[in-house]
């Protein structure tokens, strides 16, 4: 064969897009395992710093304050819930052999998005509003004189701009990460069109059920409650 | 560079190779010869066949050769994989025609 011909498998140049939302083209297995625990770690202990839980595959709470290791717990419980359920979906669903550390990789790497979601709820404005929020909310609902407007009286606007912010951000994060647990399943498993898609939606509303069993049985027996 | 075209531009069906000739000599025969079934595929899946036997048939070797990931490569293996099988299944359709590989008897 000629050398013109071999040009078809040379190392094609990775662009941006692709490396934002698939990866995995690129990373899977190991590295890809190595680097999502990696992030896993650093984003459950900024999530204990803020007070942000995972609870659930597709959750995003704050508040409620907990140990470091429960944070860490909950970004666990996520991950394995989805990924081997994801495992016995491509079990059933994909013609191809496939390797589990690619699932497990991949999913991990997936939840990247939630790290910087951590990070946003850090923000001091953020803090504020959520203090302000936990403050005023349960004397006002527990008033039977006040109204919505009560509320809105002293709220700090530039507080509520960043918190509005840091929401659309954190939805954005959202569909980001689902977009990546998406490709990282097709890729690991070889799977594409309806019998991706499919699977992939069944699955992840099991996962986000079996996560949220999961994280409030951790929770109760851990003692760790929100009253 | 031209490469060798595996289908009719006018109907897609499968071409054949009519002539062939010895550059040396310039003897040549001439007949109706199938196209090998992995002269069918496309350059991109013979240049990876080629750099994947190259490779021992490693699929490690190939991810690092091509910087993707094993899963991308061993999926696009697979693709081609399926391709051959699609190809031979094609070429004994071609060479055992329905009401032969049926039993049926025309004497």
């Amino acid at each position: 064969m000629s050398d013109d011909a071999m040009h078809a498998v040379q190392p094609r140049r990775k662009n941006w897009f692709s490396m934002l939302f698939n990866p995995f083209r690129y990373v899977a297995g190991g590295s890809a395992l190595v680097i999502g625990l990696g992030l896993m770690g650093p984003a459950a202990y900024v999530g204990s710093l803020s007070r942000t839980h995972f609870d659930g595959v597709l959750d995003v709470h704050s508040g409620l304050a907990a140990p470091t290791w429960f944070f860490l717990a909950e970004s666990v419980i996520d991950w394995l819930s989805l990924a081997l359920l994801l495992a016995l979906a491509g079990f059933v669903a994909s013609r191809s052999k496939f390797r589990l550390v690619d699932i497990l990789g991949t999913q991990a790497l997936a939840r990247t998005p939630m790290f910087l979601v951590a990070a946003g709820f850090l923000l001091p404005g953020v803090q504020r509003f959520l203090t302000y929020l936990l403050e005023n909310l349960p004397t006002l609902t527990q008033s039977p004189t006040a109204t919505p407007a009560d509320l809105w009286k002293d709220l700090p606007l530039a507080d509520l701009a960043v918190f509005a912010l840091v929401m659309l951000t954190m939805l954005l994060m959202i569909v980001w990460m689902v977009a990546l647990m998406y490709r990282g399943y097709a890729v690991s498993c070889n799977l594409r069109g309806a019998r991706a898609a499919l699977s992939f939606i069944i699955v992840l509303l099991l996962a986000e059920i079996l996560s949220k069993f999961a994280i409030i049985s951790v929770a109760r027996s851990a003692g760790i409650t929100s009253s | 560079m031209k490469f060798l075209p595996s289908r009719c531009p006018a109907c897609s069906a499968d071409l054949q190779v009519k002539r062939l000739c010895c550059p040396t000599c310039e003897t040549e025969v001439g007949g109706a010869f199938d196209l090998p079934v992995l002269a069918r595929l496309s350059v991109q899946d013979q240049s990876f066949i080629w750099e994947f036997v190259k490779a021992s048939g490693s699929l490690k070797a190939m991810a690092k050769l091509l910087g993707l990931s094993y899963p991308t490569v061993r999926n696009r293996l697979d693709d081609i994989i399926a391709r051959i099988k699609n190809a031979e299944v094609q070429c004994k359709e071609l060479h055992h025609p329905v009401e032969e590989r049926l039993g049926g008897n025309h004497e």
